[in-house]
């Protein structure tokens, strides 16, 4: 229970932080989000 | 028996860089390059009568060139003759104020002041964060190779330094500038360098904000055109026994038991070498040279996962007088987030309007020679340009994209331009590609942002082919006329210590 609290509160807490970005800032993470995933298999290459 | 010990595919800066070095070390070499000269985006070509440079129309970090030029035996002051450019450069905002920042940093905080007094201190603090950043990439970073996380932990262990300047590897240019500057028109003034890392200001990585700093350090230009610098490297290469062949266009790289072994020339010759390094795009060399089939399937995914960067549209112009200009460098800009907008309503729409952000270069008013008598020559960088366009194709435009760009800049910075133009030749992205072999005609080969950058980007010592190895701006540290130079050093470091 504690550790649902713990998790609903931090979720809350970026989703917070995110919307009180600048537009900028959104698409500067949303653009490294994006290729995180990648990041991985390009260490490989 | 192999016919030679290293062939280099590609003689841009990073293949004569690390070419000339092996030669000189001793290695036979062979540098194949299709084009019919050497220098890839950073070359001079000649058109009635007019010298105009391909694509790089300076230098800065001339410290990181020159090492390659020590490791062979001289200096580049002894080889290229450099013009030092001062002003840096002339920038014209959206609403028309003009500042000419000075190559002393003294005197630019003088120009600053004049338009906005505030932010002289802004300018003092963020030169002296960014000396600090370069003075520790120039110690650590420029030379280190970006293979592994050992590499990245060795890189931080020699020069701790760079922990300092984490915040610049996680937040973007926008970010610093905005940090340091609060005058709009000041923020506008140093907005476009993000370009230079070829994305616009808010997705171009902080790091790249040291560049409007590390130019007052001393901006070059190379006499007689940007050519000088990669025709010194073939020289130095072939006084060591460097062999070239131009107009030679390799088809596919030998691969034996998970080795490069040598390449095959598109006539169907065989060319067998004990090593071999690339100066070509590395999804090209992956996918098109190699063949996903040589590749593990982790590796196939990251090469088809990269994006290709900005390709710059370019206008070359021959005019018969002296253009108004205030230095080798005047810039028509825009506030950072219209160059934004840009990034996202025009260049990622496949759109290309008139009014944006341009450099103009005018070579012959730092170096004679580059023109007839009387007659000069100026080369306008354009904003990025979508390789597709929406709806038409670049060919269909060129036509009357040209004379709306020079009526444009006759308007807006250059009076009288429009009146005395001789020559002018106007390449698109699929013109550079077509020229350079670089896909889609993109500058930096590959997108340089973090996800892209160090450990991220194709490494020096391929993971997935034995005996090959990557240099140019498909490796790290990235594009650039001092990176790509610097990537061939890298290389050789590595040959050394693995081969």
């Amino acid at each position: 229970m504690k550790n649902l609290f713990i998790l609903a509160f931090s979720i809350l807490g970026i989703g917070y932080l995110y919307n009180n970005l600048s537009d900028s800032k959104k698409r500067f993470l949303k653009e490294l989000l994006r290729q995180v995933p990648y990041m991985i298999p390009r260490y490989f290459t | 028996m192999s016919d030679y010990d290293v062939i280099v595919i590609g003689a841009g800066c990073g293949g004569l860089s690390a070419g000339s070095q092996l030669a000189r070390k001793g290695f036979k070499t062979l540098v194949i390059e299709q084009s019919d000269m050497v220098g890839g985006c950073c070359s001079t070509f000649e058109a009635q009568g007019y010298r105009f440079d391909l694509g790089a129309s300076l230098i800065e970090d001339v410290e990181v060139i020159n090492w390659c030029f020590e490791r062979l035996g001289t200096t580049i002051y002894d080889e290229v003759e450099l013009v030092e450019c001062d002003p840096i450069y002339s920038v014209i905002l959206k609403d028309g104020t003009r500042l000419t920042y000075p190559l002393s940093s003294e005197h630019t905080a003088r120009e600053i002041g004049q338009i906005a007094p505030g932010d002289v201190m802004g300018w003092l603090k963020y030169g002296a964060y960014m000396q600090g950043f370069m003075d520790a990439a120039l110690d650590g970073f420029f030379l280190a190779p970006g293979n592994t996380l050992v590499d990245m932990i060795k890189m931080f262990a020699k020069t701790p330094a760079l922990l300092k300047y984490g915040p610049l590897f996680i937040s973007s240019y926008q970010d610093i500038i905005e940090k340091y500057f609060k005058d709009p028109r000041i923020r506008e003034s140093i907005g476009y360098q993000s370009f230079f890392g070829g994305l616009p200001p808010e997705l171009c990585p902080g790091y790249i904000a040291m560049i409007p700093w590390s130019e007052h350090a001393g901006i070059y230009y190379s006499k007689g055109g940007m050519i000088g610098i990669p025709d010194a490297l073939k020289r130095l290469g072939e006084k060591s026994g460097m062999q070239l062949k131009l107009n030679t266009e390799v088809k596919r790289l030998i691969v034996s038991n998970g080795r490069a072994a040598g390449v095959e020339l598109q006539d169907g010759t065989e060319v067998t070498s004990d090593l071999v390094i690339s100066d070509i795009n590395a999804k090209t060399l992956y996918l098109d040279l190699i063949g996903e089939e040589h590749l593990p399937w982790l590796a196939r995914i990251g090469i088809k996962s990269y994006e290709y960067s900005m390709a710059t549209p370019m206008l070359y112009l021959g005019i018969d007088y002296e253009p108004p200009l205030a230095g080798h460098h005047t810039i028509t800009t825009l506030p950072m987030d219209e160059l934004n907008d840009f990034w996202w309503k025009d260049y990622k729409q496949g759109r290309f309007p008139v009014e944006q952000y341009s450099i103009i270069s005018w070579s012959s008013g730092s170096s004679s020679g580059m023109a007839p008598d009387g007659h000069h020559v100026i080369v306008i960088t354009l904003a990025p340009g979508a390789y597709r366009l929406e709806g038409k194709t670049w060919d269909q435009i060129k036509p009357e994209l040209t004379q709306n760009i020079i009526d444009h800049l006759s308007k807006r910075c250059i009076p009288g331009l429009k009146d005395h133009v001789k020559y002018a030749d106007f390449a698109s992205p699929p013109d550079f590609e077509k020229r350079l072999k670089s896909p889609e005609g993109a500058i930096y080969a590959l997108r340089q942002d973090l996800p892209s950058s160090l450990v991220f980007r194709p490494a020096t010592r391929s993971k997935s082919i034995k005996k090959l190895y990557l240099v140019g701006a498909s490796t790290h540290p990235g594009g650039g006329v001092p990176t790509t130079i610097a990537s061939g050093m890298i290389a050789v470091d590595l040959i050394d210590k693995y081969e």
